[in-house]
């Protein structure tokens, strides 16, 4: 028995002081405003409880004054790393209540604004992540790709980050001249330049390999059961990706691969995510070579009175983003449920947590990827 | 056990070298920041900044009917609008008070798209901080003003940029 050891087992025996220790909610590591009560024995956590609600805005019940219109700008602030996938699953959800045609240009360019926005909410996941472990160097080139990817939104959108651009039978519209060819530039820098960089800088490096693979496992069992969605779910080695299995929009004209870790530990989540930035740009490509031309809006009836309920889900960056509406044949929704991943992962938290370190507690927030906007809603 | 520290930092100067040789890399790269307010960014075709009231270019005249169409669709009641009705020499309605309220404004363009009458245009006017809170409630005249001096464009739904 190493002395090391016998130390340790001593301290068993005496006991620790219990020591409960507040993380956030001002706190830089918890990526906005997560408070986490943290109770420690030494520098283990034996229980840990996220506090939420610090940056509740009521969405559900607010849209319910709204009409089925307005409500597509306040989607938005929901996931605000993934403003067009949130605008997508309200859009779709509407669109099959109301019985409303899509043209097929409009289809793509969804696709692609999609995909790229998951680029996008991927590339400051990994700088935070970075800089979670202490590393900054990584943070400031994620954001530098990510900035440069929100100009090429704003051609098209008009705005950085709250697009408002995907409308009920469309969107708002067409691509620019010349936007597809930078689109394609931006790709083909990223694939050769910018995440070969990225795995010299970070991944490759030792003391990012040793603080995150086998640290913060989760089973497949556990990822079933907490109900977790995503690259949390695909990192504990569970091939699901509603992209694939419940194709919405026109996803099953794409040839793509599901990426999935068996480890499901910090590295396979964070690596699931690099990954998929490479899939995501197989689908933009796929999609500017097989878009049609023509309308991008179609028509919508004047008076919009949907009767009915329906449960639509699209595939965001942190997993499945589920809209269920209830429309009582009136201009506005009756009932809005937002189904969040970010939630759902985050109560995972507290199971992870459990006899990590304390240095650990925040690669873990960092890799469960929250964003507060869509867990408070 | 001399071998497992060797082989560390071993490891630890290959990864520290190979980590800076990525940022010595960026030294022959062009410089990306823009030092605003010094520099500015050219903003593209179409970037959303505040609404503004399109003017007549033949009349000098605000287009707007002051129909209320826009303040009805504007999803947080930033606008205001009040007709005048029949006065005399002017065949057409306009608007007595139009008041946009900047801060509730979300510049969504919704009001844009909902107006039938072409008489609102988005503009890339962004830089509308102001000391005062009252200040940032723009008026009619204000908000023409808005529409000469800044690049507008008007999208009601699936055309070309």
């Amino acid at each position: 028995m190493s002395e090391i050891e016998a130390r340790r087992l001593k301290a068993e025996e005496v006991g620790h002081e219990k020591l409960i220790l507040n993380l956030g909610p001002q706190h830089p590591s918890t990526h906005g405003v997560l408070r986490v009560i943290t109770t420690l024995e030494g520098e283990r956590i034996t229980e840990a409880e996220p506090d939420i609600g610090f940056l509740h805005r009521n969405f559900e019940k607010i849209v319910e004054g709204w009409t089925w219109s307005q409500v597509i700008p306040l989607t938005d602030r929901n996931d605000y790393l993934a403003n067009i996938n949130n605008e997508h699953a309200y859009v779709l959800a509407v669109e099959k209540l109301a019985g409303i045609e899509v043209p097929e240009r409009a289809e793509y360019i969804r696709v692609i604004m999609s995909e790229l926005n998951r680029i996008a909410s991927h590339l400051l996941t990994f700088g935070t992540f970075a800089m979670d472990m202490g590393a900054f160097t990584p943070f400031l080139y994620g954001f530098r790709e990510r900035e440069l990817l929100y100009d090429i939104f704003e051609k098209v959108t008009g705005a950085r980050m709250m697009h408002n651009y995907v409308r009920l039978s469309g969107v708002r519209n067409d691509l620019p001249d010349g936007w597809d060819k930078e689109v394609l530039e931006f790709l083909d820098r990223l694939e050769n330049d910018v995440i070969p960089d990225y795995y010299d800088l970070l991944i490759k490096n030792p003391i990012f390999e040793a603080r995150s693979l086998g640290v913060g496992v989760l089973t497949k069992e556990d990822a079933i059961a907490y109900g977790a969605a995503g690259p949390i779910l695909r990192g504990s080695g569970i091939d699901w990706d509603l992209r694939r299995d419940m194709p919405y929009s026109i996803y099953d004209r794409f040839d793509f691969e599901v990426i999935t870790r068996e480890e499901g530990d910090h590295y396979a989540r964070f690596m699931v995510r690099m990954d998929e930035m490479i899939e995501s740009a197989k689908i933009i490509r796929q999609a500017f070579e097989q878009m049609p031309e023509g309308p991008v809006m179609g028509k919508v009836p004047r008076v919009l009175k949907p009767e009915g309920d329906i449960y639509s889900a699209v595939e965001g960056p942190r997993g499945e983003i589920g809209v269920y509406l209830v429309g009582d044949g009136n201009f506005k929704p009756y009932r809005v449920k937002w189904r969040a991943p970010s939630f759902s992962n985050l109560s995972i938290l507290p199971l992870m947590a459990k006899g990590q370190f304390v240095a650990d507690i925040v690669l873990t927030i960092g890799t469960l990827d929250p964003i507060f906007g869509e867990v408070d809603r | 056990m001399l071998g497992g520290v060797l082989g560390n930092v071993y490891n630890a100067t290959k990864s520290l070298i190979k980590g800076h040789l990525v940022t010595l890399k960026e030294l022959r790269t062009p410089k990306i920041t823009v030092h605003y307010p010094d520099e500015r960014l050219e903003l593209p075709l179409g970037s959303r900044g505040m609404p503004a009231l399109k003017v007549n270019q033949d009349t000098g005249l605000l287009n707007c009917t002051a129909c209320g169409v826009c303040a009805r669709e504007c999803p947080v009641d930033a606008i205001e609008v009040e007709a005048v009705v029949g006065e005399k020499g002017r065949k057409k309605r306009y608007p007595a008070i139009y008041n946009l309220d900047m801060t509730h404004c979300m510049q969504c363009n919704l009001c844009v798209e909902a107006c039938p009458f072409d008489a609102l245009e988005m503009s890339d006017a962004f830089e509308i901080s102001r000391y005062d809170l009252d200040d940032l409630i723009f008026d009619k005249e204000q908000l023409a003003e808005i529409w000469k001096t800044h690049k507008a464009v008007r999208i009601t739904g699936g055309e070309k940029l």
